[in-house]
């Protein structure tokens, strides 16, 4: 993985919403945190393309997502807070087949990919279920397995076990933990994030704190005050 | 089309191709309004509701399903009494609920996902000819199916914080938050769809 961030900063009418920043993202498993309204997810979103900068490059794996928005977003996926939303067909299997379907692989390539991704998440129980009827962690599980199955060697995902009971959370912080693909976690579950290679940590639009893990939360708990 | 949620079954709508499906819709539609005999109604009613009602869904989820139509069909049920006659809104009132309920079993019949290729592959001449961008008119389509439900919890939902409130629950302070809710959750939806590169390029003419 090789993001690289030029001098970009973010603003929604007017209001500068991320300040200059210039950084770039090798590692495996990235943490982002910071209090609400920090930027992380201002920041995240411009990695796949989501967002705009207002000034400024980001590249993914050298593609530029701005000038080759299709290209780098087919780079990394993206998890959002509420899962539901980015599950568009109302029964799993569906879902996860109608991301390949769009890409216009042949049926029985489709099938054999959604079969195996639904195995890997150990979700093939869940294929023929309507989305409606999943809990909140095997809905997550689902989601994760509709945007890997097209491939991307990136995954973010946005608090992805916030408003998740004990079970569920245990359930989507072991997947995460498992993924092969490199991660970029916003959350603001840190002991999710404790054992990552870096945590990146926003606050008021700015980044100030980058570094392993440890630093960044404690720098977290002094900027929070707790 | 009443929801999202397709069944699962073996009936012989279950098996029947959405082309056959939307055609004999089309088809019986048009037919019904051109008739206007209480003898033919009646019976496509009833013939509508036995193939509506044995599509496999259970007795109160059909139900619940029909229930917001059915209250919009009341309204105009009510109308037409009051303007033309009772015979009238009869003739109106069977052949809504004829349309409705067989529309209803080719929705719950038919996935979402065969429902989108046939929208996207009909509207394919339009496409060629610049029009329209059929994958994003079937992909359209899939999002009511898929979503309807979603609004409808909504509506639950700011129902219930209306009564936990102790405030009474009218039309109008609904409407506000319920319109808000949807148009926020479309706005993630449209991103959801860029980010998971949903929307399909046109094809290109050979």
């Amino acid at each position: 993985m090789d993001i690289r961030f030029s001098s970009v900063s973010v603003s929604f009418g007017g209001r500068t919403v991320l300040q200059p920043l210039t950084l770039s993202l090798t590692e495996r498993r990235i943490g982002v945190i910071g209090l609400n309204g920090s930027g992380k997810t201002t920041f995240a979103r411009l990695i796949n393309g989501l967002v705009k900068p207002a000034t400024g490059t980001v590249t993914v794996n050298g593609l530029d997502t701005v000038q080759d928005a299709s290209a780098a977003l087919a780079e990394a996926g993206f998890i959002f807070q509420n899962p539901q939303h980015q599950i568009i067909m109302p029964i799993v299997h569906e879902d996860i087949a109608f991301g390949l379907k769009n890409r216009g692989l042949k049926a029985d390539e489709i099938e054999r990919r959604t079969a195996t991704v639904l195995e890997r998440f150990g979700i093939t129980h869940l294929a023929r279920r309507r989305v409606h009827e999943l809990s909140g962690g095997e809905t997550q599980l689902a989601a994760i397995a509709s945007v890997l199955v097209t491939g991307p060697g990136i995954l973010i995902l946005d608090e992805p076990t916030n408003q998740l009971d004990l079970k569920n959370r245990r359930l989507v912080e072991n997947t995460i933990a498992g993924l092969s693909e490199h991660t970029i976690v916003i959350s603001h579950d840190l002991p999710l994030i404790e054992h990552f290679d870096r945590v990146l940590l926003f606050h008021e639009g700015k980044l100030i704190a980058d570094g392993p893990a440890a630093e960044s939360i404690r720098t977290y708990h002094a900027v929070a005050g707790c | 089309m009443l929801n999202g949620l397709n069944i699962e079954g073996t009936t012989l709508l279950h098996r029947m191709s959405v082309r056959a499906k939307l055609a004999i819709l089309l088809v019986c539609g048009l037919a019904l309004y051109a008739v206007s005999s209480l003898y033919i109604l009646i019976p496509a009613f009833v013939i509508a509701a036995a193939i509506y009602f044995t599509t496999g869904l259970a007795f109160r989820e059909a139900i619940s399903r029909l229930k917001p139509i059915l209250f919009t069909i009341m309204i105009l049920l009510i109308a037409t009494a009051y303007l033309t006659s009772i015979h009238e809104a009869a003739e109106s009132f069977f052949r809504l609920m004829a349309i409705v309920l067989f529309a209803g079993a080719v929705t719950a019949t038919t996935a979402t996902g065969a429902f989108i290729d046939e929208i996207t592959l009909l509207l394919q001449p339009l496409d060629r000819l610049g029009l329209v961008r059929a994958a994003d008119v079937g992909l359209a389509f899939g999002l009511v199916l898929r979503f309807v439900p979603d609004i409808f919890n909504h509506y639950q939902s700011i129902k219930e914080a209306h009564r936990a409130r102790g405030l009474k629950v009218r039309p109008l302070t609904i409407l506000a938050p319920l319109i808000i809710l949807t148009l926020k959750d479309a706005d993630t939806i449209a991103m959801a769809i860029d980010a998971r590169g949903f929307r399909r390029p046109r094809e290109k003419p050979h």
